[in-house]
């Protein structure tokens, strides 16, 4: 196969993930896509280390967590409540009932910490424990602790919102 | 009220796509290699050609004194420095740091600012005496052969030049090189904290 078309292959298979993952840490449309773009270009850049991996979606998304975690370098990162007030006002016209619940549910992603957020994207898109723990470097007993005390903020938070 | 897998199902029904197209990634991709790569062409290319011509005037330039060849020898030899430079921090541009975990990340930057620090202070102040005692050779044969005048014209103007950089510019530059490799440094260490395990 070639590179080309292996890239093609692994773009398709992971873009939507990453894009997640940048979207729930950034609550920014345009920036995640940025983010995105430049995680490929490092899977691009580095295809033929890794091609042989069993686990590449593991290894993307460490490129795609570093470098949302480097993206601080160029851009400080803007406070949550900013965050979260752009995300409803640049979506509020063109969203639908359904939208609006996932709408609110980045909202209340973006009021984690940063480490939490994209933990828990990554928990929402079905990550295996293992490969989260691989990724975020932290041991998987921990992880699940970690993860059961998310989920329940990521919880309060929505029913609080809905609530109001 | 609703439990998480209510929240993960509201995850999985969202219509958000990523609006950037495997092809738009190979786009970028050449663009920006082909932009770091004209870059730094035309900064190697730049300094060989003033190499060149450093040179060309060293063989063709009927020079009388030794001090003027000590001179061009010391001219050379910082363009050559510059050079070498210039590659190494190619490698260092190159090397893809985001692969590595954020920690070794910090580590290269800290390694970095410290080397930056030291080319731009240390290194900075020899290539700076360097240059210093090569203009101030080849001014000596300039004093036999032009004017006096023009000798004292280009020996202000040059050394005001030095001085300026040396003492305002150069300061302005590192100063803002090291605010933004430390702002770097202590986001990425507050990030990495909160990945230890607690």
């Amino acid at each position: 196969m070639s590179k080309e078309a292996l890239f093609k292959e692994i773009f398709q298979a992971n873009s939507k993930k990453i894009y997640h993952l940048c979207y729930g840490y950034t609550g920014d449309d345009d920036i995640a896509n940025d983010l995105m773009q430049e995680t490929f270009m490092k899977v691009w850049q580095n295809l033929d280390k890794f091609r042989n991996q069993a686990l590449i979606s593991t290894w993307i998304y460490r490129i795609a967590v570093n470098t949302c975690l480097s993206h601080l370098r160029v851009e400080k990162r803007q406070p949550k409540e900013e965050l979260t007030d752009n995300i409803i006002e640049t979506k509020g016209e063109e969203l639908s009932e359904k939208n609006e619940q996932v709408a609110a549910l980045y909202k209340c992603i973006a009021q984690l910490e940063e480490n939490e957020r994209i933990i828990i994207t990554m928990v929402l898109d079905e990550v295996p424990y293992p490969e989260i723990a691989t990724i975020s470097g932290i041991s998987e007993g921990n992880l699940r602790v970690k993860i059961h005390r998310i989920k329940q903020k990521l919880t309060e938070l929505y029913n609080r919102n809905e609530r109001f | 009220m609703k439990d998480f897998e209510a929240l993960q199902d509201i995850w999985h029904n969202q219509i958000a796509l990523p609006k950037v197209s495997h092809e738009d990634v190979l786009k970028k991709i050449k663009k920006t290699r082909t932009g770091l790569a004209t870059k730094l062409l035309v900064e190697i290319l730049g300094t060989a050609l003033f190499s060149a011509m450093l040179i060309y005037l060293w063989i063709e330039s009927p020079f009388r004194m030794w001090t003027t060849h000590l001179a061009m020898f010391i001219f050379m030899s910082c363009c050559l420095y510059y050079i070498v430079a210039l590659i190494g921090n190619y490698r260092r541009i190159t090397y893809d740091n985001l692969l590595d975990k954020p920690g070794e990340y910090i580590l290269y930057l800290k390694k970095y600012k410290h080397d930056r620090f030291i080319f731009n202070t240390r290194k900075y102040r020899i290539y700076s005496i360097f240059v210093t005692a090569g203009f101030i050779l080849y001014f000596i044969e300039i004093a036999f052969v032009a004017a006096l005048w023009i000798t004292i014209i280009c020996i202000i103007f040059t050394f005001l030049w030095i001085a300026l950089y040396y003492f305002v510019l150069m300061r302005i530059y590192i100063r803002r090189e090291e605010a933004k490799l430390e702002d770097m440094i202590q986001n990425l260490e507050r990030i990495e904290k909160q990945f230890e395990d607690s």
